[in-house]
């Protein structure tokens, strides 16, 4: 967390992309006939795609960090598992995250007179707790990946306004064709970032059960998918000493 | 003449070495990253947000303005990289000192950039015609590709300006994620600019991109040359502005970062 306040990139992922996407939202949504429920996605859509961001970016590069920074062996060497480090490593990414609701609230509050959406307050709650728990799988299954593979963060990070459409976080993917709902499907966050808005709704389904289960099953998916490349860093990193050279 | 002829050769020499060198997308993997998958998204997801915030009859109209600011991603990120990058690579102290011409090494850290502008929209418009069927019968294609080129050209003059910030900071290219985004607002890309609070009206009239897109929107639904001369004059002046601006600052800080030892923090 001390290393993000000095980071210009780590300030930058909090504070300006969000606010950058949550004003285009809400310039845009500004306009006679919009609904409260699509207002809700320019309040709301900037902090998710802060909060995303963050958690790929920073949280994902954790191991990356290391081997450009010169330290990767001593991670290695010391005694407590590789799993523990990254472990305060992403928490740490998903508190920074959480900051960007900060700044895109004060926009839509402030800026566009904007009420803030009404909020179901228990359905939230939980909702976000399955946001942050899929976010925490993906970043915990991408810090390896990003590390053994690192043309992996370079189509991930091209593809990143791709994923915020997979994800529906300014827009239902229900919008989206039905092939491209199925790929959306396989993505933890898609199904908390849905219910997240189901709770600042009266309108559409609220399937909550049925979409939290999907987040926390395929967040499982996930992270047993992360433990087998963590073993793969592992024999990398000691067994065959590639890793800090790959 | 010779000496016309010799500097033409080293604006030649340094632009090839600005591709091989410090062109960073020159790998598959950065190419399709960054060259393909960036624009598909970056296309997508605002085409897709228009969509749902003012129903299907716009789509075109976020499809054409995100198409044509991905030039931006060539004339800001690339040519700020092409500072930013020497100095990542330990060659900015060999560069500036050099006997070479300085506006000549100068410009040529924009042509690569100029012409990857270029091939992106040709990629990124194509995109929009096969995905959102975009309809070009109408459109005066040749008044088109002029604007493209004069949206690339004034983008990488912008992208100088920045630059040119690389020779004293290390982290210029946070100022290219910060140039490139606000783009998305200020410009008339998604929403037009008379929707912007006054303020930000005028700044937006003191971009790069603000008249050259309205040009194109207007080319591409058939407009003639006539029609749109003052904005793409418009557009190259704010370029030429940027572009001049862009080199003295350059030459301030080339002595600034001397002075300091700048040149080699990193």
């Amino acid at each position: 967390m001390r290393l993000r306040f000095v980071s210009p990139f780590a300030v930058l992922a909090w504070t300006f992309f969000p606010l950058v996407f949550a004003a285009l939202g809400l310039f845009v949504l500004n306009r006679p006939g919009v609904t409260s429920t699509q207002l809700a996605y320019g309040v709301l859509g900037g902090g998710l795609i802060g909060y995303w961001g963050v958690t790929y970016l920073d949280a994902g590069n954790g191991i990356q960090d290391e081997r450009w920074n010169g330290t990767l062996e001593q991670i290695f060497a010391v005694p407590t598992p590789l799993w523990a480090i990254i472990l305060g490593k992403v928490c740490g990414g998903l508190l920074w995250g959480m900051l960007s609701f900060l700044p895109t609230l004060a926009l839509a509050f402030f800026g566009f007179h904007a009420f803030l959406p009404h909020i179901d307050a228990l359905p939230f709650a939980v909702s976000f707790a399955a946001l942050t728990i899929s976010f925490f799988a993906v970043a915990f299954m991408l810090t390896p990946l990003f590390a053994l593979w690192r043309w992996a963060f370079s189509m991930l990070n091209g593809f990143e306004l791709g994923a915020y459409v997979l994800c529906g976080f300014m827009f239902p993917v229900t919008l989206l064709p039905q092939w491209a709902q199925a790929v959306a499907g396989l993505l933890p966050p898609t199904w908390a970032t849905r219910a997240v808005y189901a709770s600042t709704t009266t309108e559409g389904p609220h399937d909550y059960v049925v979409w939290w289960a999907a987040t926390i099953g395929l967040s499982v998916v996930y992270l047993v998918g992360a433990s087998f490349l963590y073993e793969l860093v592992q024999r990398k990193a000691r067994v065959s000493g590639e890793l800090a050279l790959a | 003449m010779r000496r016309v002829a010799l500097e033409a050769q080293v604006f030649a020499r340094s632009t090839w070495l600005q591709y091989v060198a410090l062109f960073q997308w020159a790998t598959v993997t950065g190419y399709i990253a960054y060259k393909v998958l960036l624009p598909i998204g970056q296309i997508l997801f605002f085409v897709e947000f228009g969509v749902f915030a003012t129903g299907r009859q716009n789509a075109l109209y976020f499809a054409l303005g995100n198409a044509l600011q991905l030039t931006a991603n060539a004339g800001i990120y690339g040519v700020i990289a092409t500072v930013a990058n020497e100095r990542q690579y330990g060659t900015l102290p060999i560069l500036l000192g050099s006997p070479a011409n300085r506006l000549i090494t100068f410009l040529s850290r924009s042509i690569v950039n100029v012409i990857d502008g270029l091939v992106t929209v040709i990629v990124a418009l194509a995109l929009v015609v096969v995905l959102f069927g975009l309809d070009l019968q109408r459109a005066n294609l040749p008044l088109l590709a002029i604007c493209v080129l004069v949206i690339s050209l004034t983008t990488a003059g912008m992208g100088l300006l920045f630059g040119s910030v690389g020779l004293v900071m290390r982290d210029s290219i946070v100022v290219a994620n910060v140039v490139y985004y606000l783009f998305l607002i200020l410009c008339g890309i998604n929403f037009p600019v008379s929707r912007l609070p006054g303020a930000l009206q005028l700044i937006s009239y003191g971009l790069p991109l603000t008249r050259g897109v309205e040009a194109a929107r207007q080319a591409a639904a058939g407009a003639s040359l006539i029609h749109v001369s003052g904005l793409l004059a418009g557009e190259l002046i704010v370029g030429a502005v940027y572009a001049s601006c862009g080199y003295v600052l350059f030459r301030l800080f080339e002595t600034y970062s001397r002075r300091g030892g700048l040149q080699e923090a990193y």
